[in-house]
């Protein structure tokens, strides 16, 4: 009885099961591995007390949240406060659905899997404003408001970047787009993938509200934003979600320019390279947040619209020009 | 057209420059090592000077209590938290009760460098944190036994009025006392 | 000041928005209530008096020998400066001499204090506008790690790291302990090291350039009617610097330079500091080559509480501190303790800007603006 012969659906629900599970566990792991490279960059150790090391301190921080108490606002929106972490949620982990983490395996690998993943990974911002709105709080709705005009502005660059790998390999199917890397990865493409990597890096910064685009949770000016009434569990769920956002975001990096699970040694050794080139990225994406000052919500705008929106498009014709450059006409 | 090209270019070119910069600044930094001090397990080295907490000390030699109850340190203390009462004894005398708030008191040092006889003193401690404020209303008893529990700093009552002294006739050397800088002060 | 319901557009809505005494970019405890018109403040009401400990009425209770042990409360960042101010008062009425090796001690100590306030000022400034999660914090950390090595020197002399008690009226009340001299110059060394750090992280970031260019800027003119002192002064344009136009202590005796910028903004008064952390470490430098040797007070060690006595007078001292002009005056009426002191604190006079710059601006440029003006509120309420 192996694991080809059950019925499609129970395959599904047990893959299903298993990468939720994993995300779930590095999800936790990866906070701790945020804190101590952070702890690094200032001179300082991160964690260090709890568990060998500060190995138990996600359990520890996990275990802190579900004791505590879960305080609502006496004027707050009650069925939208309660469900908006939930639905903030959902898309995050939702996007590890459509990665592949090895040929074969991986939740679904869906023939536009690409545009899916962007597709749901703007689904967030109903969430946000949930949050902000059901808060009842001056603060919070300002912050969600500014937070959606900052993802809705940034996603299209978003888009129009990951659009550049796409085009390379000649599919949106991502598993496809991870073996067309097999000869040379999309980062080293000459010029182009180092631009678009590039590229990538600035859109994803600002997608995910973090430093130095992160103007919506502002605490020395908006004292956290959307989530300030959050607290207990709820707020565990947000602070979850935003990182499994950050790190599919980074798993998607990993697979449209670092070649996903190419790498030296067995085949059953590529999630494992596919999981330490996601972790890069996302060490990537830390060490931007951990160096720069933010900047304003006009400033952060000012930027997308008049600087990467063009700037993408620019970069998204070139690649076109390259292609047919270098496609030999039949 | 071209110009402004040129010039997006360039500007792109310093702000990359910039940010790349910065980013070498705290990746230079990852591999400097932490300055952490594991405290409690590890304790910080402390300077010869150092204003700890403070004690009653005996005499060196006869084993006698140095405190003669004069009730300088307590005309002198800025926030009035000492309380001395005088018992007056054949030879010398003593004081009778002897009391020290140590939860308002500022640390300043006056009391040690009024102090004739160097009975007062302050240790190279800070540790006294309580659950109870009342246990920092230090007595008569509790103060000589921290003075015998934790290493004196190097101030004592004569040793700062010398430093202190404008000069008389010749050479009055500045650099009096051997209180050398602690080790841990080095940079890392 | 300009008048706020002038501004209100027509259909427009108002909103209140408490910057609460609890805040993590107040600097202290400051509360300032906004009215806001979507992102922008149209007009700011202050409210101080937060941490006031009744500094002026304790003065007339303790005596001049007790009192310097506490003046360093005002100003809690720059504690040196602080006490110099009261201890030069009570010289001043007294006409007591200080020897030449104690005003080189307490001139010594006031530029490392500098070092030390301004290495806290551009942490936080850099904390509030890059927040506690994120490259400010970085920044924060570095500027900490730094006055942690200041602080250490600071022990090793006197034996507390943030409040005193090292000037008395007469002189200083430690002398430099062996091996303090070659220590201090490793430690300046190094902090000068780690400036070219901090200045490449920030000189021409373009982040940081955006927050700072001409946000909060206060023109010459303002500058001179409101009465604001240190960087905010020079920043904007005046050449005012209290060490260079009427020099106390010895300062005459040293070499260095006075920035100025005519920008007037946030950037301008962060080159201001940052040029003075040079010149501070230039001046140590000074000091440690030529230290006399000598006495290092005009009056004998503390010994009783009727022992410094003033003679009839008032007098006014003024040093320059790393915010501004700190400022003593005492009136003595003979006896060991003052009739009257007031003190002038630096930051107090320097917040009566924020009404006339912040109206204009947005909500996050209040935070930068409030971070470049580095209020200290030790001083402002005392």
């Amino acid at each position: 009885m192996s694991f080809a012969s059950l019925p499609p659906a129970v395959q599904s629900l047990i893959m299903g099961s298993a990468v939720l599970g994993a995300i779930v566990g590095l999800l936790a792991y990866v906070t701790l591995l945020e804190r101590k490279f952070a702890a690094r960059l200032q001179s300082r150790i991160g964690p260090y007390r709890v568990g060998p090391r500060g190995l138990l301190q996600p359990i520890a921080d996990g275990v802190k949240l579900l004791l505590k108490e879960d305080v609502m606002p006496d004027s707050a929106d009650r069925p939208v406060f309660k469900l908006a972490p939930v639905v903030f949620m959902i898309p995050c982990l939702l996007l590890f659905g459509v990665i592949p983490f090895a040929p074969g395996i991986g939740v679904a690998d869906l023939d536009n899997g690409i545009l899916i993943f962007l597709a749901i990974s703007s689904l967030e911002i109903v969430g946000l404003f949930m949050a902000g709105w059901g808060s009842n709080n001056k603060y919070a709705l300002l912050s969600a408001m500014r937070a959606v005009n900052q993802i809705i502005s940034y996603d299209l660059p978003f888009i129009m970047t990951a659009l550049v790998p796409v085009m390379l390999a000649g599919s949106l199917r991502l598993s496809e787009i991870a073996t067309a890397q097999a000869g040379l990865w999309f980062i080293a493409y000459p010029v182009i993938g180092q631009i678009a990597f590039v590229f990538f890096i600035i859109t994803a910064v600002a997608a995910e509200n973090r430093v130095p685009f992160d103007i919506l949770e502002a605490e020395s000016e908006l004292v956290a934003g959307f989530r300030v009434e959050y607290s207990g569990m709820k707020f565990a769920i947000i602070q979850l979600a935003e990182y499994a956002h950050v790190l599919g975001t980074s798993f998607l990096g990993a697979l449209l320019f670092l070649g996903a699970w190419a790498g030296p040694g067995p085949v059953w050794l590529g999630p494992v390279w596919f999981l330490l080139k996601a972790l890069a990225v996302f060490l990537l994406l830390t060490w931007v947040r951990w160096s720069f000052v933010r900047i304003r919500v006009d400033q952060i705008l000012r930027v997308s619209w008049k600087l990467m929106l063009p700037a993408s498009l620019l970069l998204l014709l070139a690649t076109a020009a390259t292609i047919v450059w270098r496609t030999p006409h039949a | 057209m071209h110009d402004r090209k040129k010039g997006v270019l360039a500007e792109a070119w310093t702000i990359g420059k910039a940010v790349g910069q910065a980013m070498r600044i705290t990746f230079i930094n990852f591999f400097r090592k932490p300055v952490t001090v594991h405290y409690p397990t590890v304790s910080r080295p402390f300077p010869n000077r150092f204003r700890g907490l403070l004690a009653l000390t005996y005499d060196k030699e006869t084993g006698e209590e140095n405190c003669i109850g004069c009730r300088l340190c307590e005309f002198i203390c800025p926030p009035a938290v000492i309380k001395v009462e005088m018992l007056k004894g054949e030879k010398r005398n003593y004081a009778k009760f002897f009391s020290l708030e140590l939860y308002a008191c500022e640390f300043c040092e006056l009391c040690v460098q009024v102090c004739p006889t160097d009975a007062i003193i302050m240790m190279k401690s800070f540790d006294m944190a309580t659950a109870d404020r009342r246990e920092m209303l230090l007595d008569k008893d509790r103060l000589h036994a921290i003075g015998l529990q934790y290493e004196p700093s190097w101030a004592t009552g004569n040793l700062l009025r010398d430093m202190q002294q404008p000069p008389k006739k010749e050479s009055a050397k500045p650099d009096a006392g051997s209180g050398k800088p602690d080790a841990g002060s080095a940079p890392a | 000041m300009p008048d706020v319901r002038a501004l209100d557009y027509a259909g427009s809505e108002r909103l209140t928005m408490n910057m609460g005494p609890q805040h993590p970019s107040a600097h202290g405890v400051f509360r300032a209530i906004l009215t806001l018109e979507g992102e922008t403040v149209v007009g700011v009401d202050a409210v101080i008096g937060y941490l006031h400990r009744c500094h002026e009425k304790l003065a007339e209770t303790l005596a001049y020998v007790q009192y310097p042990t506490i003046a360093s409360k005002t100003d809690y960042v720059a504690a040196m400066s602080s006490e110099l101010a009261y201890v030069m008062a009570a010289e001043r009425i007294g006409s007591f001499e200080v020897p030449k090796r104690a005003q080189y001690l307490r001139v010594l100590m006031g530029e490392l204090q500098r070092i030390a306030s301004h290495c806290l000022w551009l942490g936080t400034w850099c904390m509030d506008m890059g927040g506690a999660l994120g490259g400010g914090a970085t920044i924060f950390l570095y500027c900490i790690r730094e006055r942690e090595l200041v602080l250490d020197l600071f022990e090793s002399l006197v034996g507390a790291r943030l409040l005193y008690g090292f000037h008395q009226v007469g002189g200083v009340r430690y002398d430099l302990p062996e091996g303090w001299t070659a220590e201090c110059r490793k430690t300046v060394a190094l902090i000068e090291q780690r400036l070219g750090e901090y200045e490449g992280m920030l000189e021409d970031n373009p982040f940081f350039m955006m927050r700072t260019k001409g946000v909060g800027v206060i023109s010459t003119a303002l500058a001179q009617d409101v009465g604001i002192s240190g960087p905010l002064l020079r920043g904007s344009g005046v050449e005012w610097d209290l060490r260079r136009s009427q020099p106390y202590s010895s300062y005459e005796d040293f070499a260095f330079t006075v920035p100025v910028e005519t920008g007037g903004d946030c950037y301008a008064r962060y080159k201001v500091r940052m040029v003075e952390f040079r010149q501070s470490i230039r001046i140590i430098r000074q000091i440690l080559d030529g230290l006399p040797a000598g006495p290092i007070s005009s009056r004998p060690g503390v010994k009783s509480l009727a022992q410094v006595k003033v003679p009839k007078g008032e007098a006014y001292a003024r040093v320059e501190g790393p915010r501004g002009e700190v400022g003593c005056f005492l009136v003595s009426d003979g006896s060991n303790k003052p009739y009257r002191m007031k003190w002038r604190g630096a930051s107090f006079s320097n917040l009566a800007v924020l009404p006339h710059i912040l109206p204009g601006c947005s909500v996050a440029d209040v935070v930068a603006i409030m971070g470049s003006v580095d209020p200290v509120f030790g001083e402002v309420d005392r």
